[in-house]
Order: C-alpha cells, then sequence, then structure tokens
C-alpha cells in the first residue's frame, strides 16, 4: 500500500519535473508539486529528491536512452544506493515506466528547443480557376494553386504566407521535392545501424 | 446615333434574344463550309428570296441534327435582320475586319497573358533554395542525429521567407504538393467550365 503511495507520488514528481523543464509548462513550480504530492516530507529532503530525479532526467533524456541502456543506467544508480544517493529498485521502477511513455515527445521537445528559424507547422491550399476579371471573360487561363505556409518559432504564434503558383511551377516544386527526399534517405537509410553500433 | 448607343447597351438591345444565344451555342458544332452555305441560304431570305431547297441539302448533307441547324438558321436571321439596322457610317468598313482580327486573331494570346498581369495577384514563387541539415548534438541532446530542410523562399514581391521543416512535416508538404498538381491536372481533363450548366 506504501509502495503503491511512493510509486504514485514519484509519478506524479517525474511529470511534474518533465512539465515545466520539457514541456515548457510555467504553471507547475517546485513548491506546488511538493504540497500536491509530498506534503509530509521534510523541504529538505524534498529539494534533494527533486533535485535527484531532475538530475536522472536530464541524463536520460540527454542521452535519449533506449531500454537496454535506461536499464543499465538504472542499475548502476541503484548500487550506488549504499553511498546514501543511490535510486532504490521501486523508484528504479517507476523511471522505466515513466520513460517509456514520454520518451518520444521529450525527445521532440528537446529537438525544438534547438530550432531557432521558424519551421513549418501547417500547409493549406486550394485549387482555383479564373473565371473572369475587369474585362470579362478569361476563361482560358489556367488552374491556380493558392497556398498558405503556416510558420513559427517555438512557443511563438503563427506567421501565414500566401503564395499562388501556375501548374509548372507546382510541377517544379515536386521535383525540387524529390530531390530533397532523396537527400534526405542518403541519411537516413544509413543512421539506424549507425546509432544501434554507437 | 451616340445618344441611341448610351440607351441601348448593343444593337441587340439590353437582353440577347435567346434565338442568337441558341445558335451561339450550336454554332460549335458547325465548319465553315455548312456555316458559309447557312449564311448564304439567310443572306438570301433577307433578300426576300426562298431558300428552303438549300437549307434542306444542307440538312441532309451533314450530320448536325435538323433542331440544332434549325436554332442555327434562325439565331443567324436575327442577328443579320438586327445589325442591318446599324447605319454603315458607324465604323469604316476595313477597320472591323481590323479590330476583329485583333481581337479573335492570333494576337489574342498574347493580349490576354498581358491584360491577366494587371490582375490582382498574390506574390509567386520565384526561387526555392534548401539544404539537408543533419542536427548531431544539441545543448540538451547529446545525440540528436535528427534531420532537418531548411528551405529558403524568394517571392514575387521579392521577400524572402525561410524556415526550417522537420522531416515529418517534410512528407506532410511533398503530398500535399503531389494533391495539388493532381487537382490541377484532373481540372484540364474534365472540363470546369460545364460548372456554369
Amino acid at each position: 500500500m506504501a509502495d503503491t503511495d511512493a510509486a504514485k507520488s514519484l509519478s506524479g514528481l517525474l511529470n511534474g519535473i518533465t512539465q515545466k523543464v520539457y514541456y515548457n509548462n510555467p504553471d507547475i513550480t517546485e513548491e506546488l508539486l511538493k504540497n500536491e504530492l509530498y506534503l509530509e516530507m521534510s523541504q529538505d529532503e524534498f529539494s534533494a529528491l527533486h533535485e535527484k530525479m531532475r538530475g536522472l532526467l536530464k541524463s536520460i533524456a540527454s542521452a535519449d536512452m533506449d531500454q537496454g541502456q535506461l536499464d543499465a543506467f538504472l542499475t548502476a544508480q541503484t548500487k550506488r544506493r549504499q553511498g546514501g544517493a543511490g535510486l532504490s529498485s521501486e523508484q528504479a521502477a517507476v523511471l522505466t515506466r515513466f520513460w517509456k511513455t514520454h520518451r518520444t515527445k521529450v525527445r521532440e521537445s528537446l529537438l525544438n528547443q534547438s530550432r531557432w528559424e521558424p519551421a513549418l507547422r501547417g500547409v493549406s491550399w486550394r485549387v482555383d480557376v479564373q473565371a473572369g476579371d475587369r474585362r470579362g471573360d478569361t476563361a482560358h487561363s489556367g488552374a491556380v494553386a493558392l497556398v498558405e505556409l503556416e510558420l513559427g518559432r517555438t512557443g511563438e504564434s503563427s506567421d501565414f504566407v500566401c503564395l499562388e503558383m501556375d501548374e509548372s511551377k507546382v510541377n517544379l516544386l515536386l521535383k525540387k521535392m524529390g530531390d530533397i527526399q532523396q537527400s534526405i534517405d542518403r541519411i537516413v537509410h544509413h543512421s539506424p545501424q549507425k546509432s544501434e553500433e554507437a | 446615333m451616340s445618344t441611341g448607343h448610351t440607351k441601348e447597351p448593343s444593337f441587340l438591345g439590353g437582353r440577347i434574344p435567346p434565338e442568337i444565344e441558341l445558335m451561339s451555342k450550336n454554332l460549335k458544332d458547325l465548319d465553315q463550309d455548312t456555316f458559309r452555305k447557312l449564311l448564304k441560304a439567310v443572306v438570301g431570305a433577307l433578300e426576300g428570296r426562298d431558300n428552303r431547297d438549300a437549307i434542306k441539302s444542307v440538312s441532309e448533307n451533314c450530320l448536325i441534327s435538323p433542331n440544332k441547324l434549325n436554332h442555327v438558321v434562325a439565331g443567324m436571321y436575327q442577328v443579320l435582320s438586327e445589325a442591318i439596322r446599324i447605319s454603315s457610317a458607324t465604323l469604316k468598313q476595313e477597320f472591323i475586319s481590323d479590330f476583329s482580327s485583333v481581337v479573335f486573331g492570333n494576337r489574342r494570346v498574347a493580349l490576354e497573358a498581358a491584360s491577366s498581369q494587371t490582375d490582382p495577384h498574390l506574390p509567386t514563387l520565384e526561387q526555392l533554395q534548401w539544404r539537408v541539415d543533419v542536427a548531431i548534438s544539441t545543448g540538451s541532446l547529446s545525440r540528436a542525429l535528427q534531420p532537418s530542410v531548411l528551405m529558403q523562399m524568394k517571392l514575387s514581391d521579392s521577400s524572402f521567407k525561410q524556415f526550417e521543416v522537420p522531416v515529418s512535416k517534410f512528407q506532410e508538404l511533398r503530398y500535399n504538393v503531389a494533391l495539388i498538381l493532381k487537382e490541377m491536372n484532373d481540372l484540364e481533363k474534365r472540363n470546369i467550365l460545364k460548372i456554369q450548366d
């Protein structure tokens, strides 16, 4: 019973730290976490626990640990327990479960933190045929694509770029996209092997 | 003459008579030879001759349905009988052919292209430069190994837009561009102007 409570509180703490540090949620503070999860713990004890978990998460996130790496890392941490600053195996289990669900999102968020140019957030488009203008019928003009790109820096509101393209422009753009794809494929096809070796 | 002109937008009146509308729809299927034969017959009729035989022989010798031919003949008759009332001093004969050759001749494509330049437009894409980067390591992620595309667009309003495209978004963008092209190609196959019917 006490163990499940401890596990729940720790899971809550890890969530809170992740919200604050990795998902930039400003509503979560150390004080809030103490009052909600560890009301009976002394301030010093809580601070120590908070610092320890923050540090562990930082190491795990920074190395983007996979299951095997995490197991090895946590085993090393639990062995240090005799030294005082170590980790209990229950805590290690909570960390393992937590990291399993958050790894992808944390990695994504860390990548976004190192992106300074505005990033593409979305594309909307429509295809029009010009049906008329001030001189009357222009039924002969071809189709026009109107494209809106949504751009924005992390944490900032979006900027919209609208442009129009005729068919030949769209064709050209698609060809460039093919070139870019090839360029990406050259890197991506090799990288999984490399990362396993490392 | 000029006062009459301001009251009436065209020699056909404010509204184009239904016979003439029907004629212009049905004229599309006619070849020039048939058209000329019919015109000759209608002109004959306007001059007071009986041309039923001429029309009958056209009708027997071409593939157009008699109903369509009737529409064409009625429209031609109407157009000519209205047009004949325009004073011949309105415009010098030789100017008429010059005007119509400009409007309907081979200058038309160039004229349309030039005039559509002045229609309101969104900026167009003039140049697209790109670069694929792989983030190896960052301040908060020791082994990022994350590819991304840096794009720089030059637009026709001479502005530059530079932005990063994560790979997942790049796939989305590429898919959408392909979809746009498909949609535009499809549009050309279906005649979109049938919407008007």
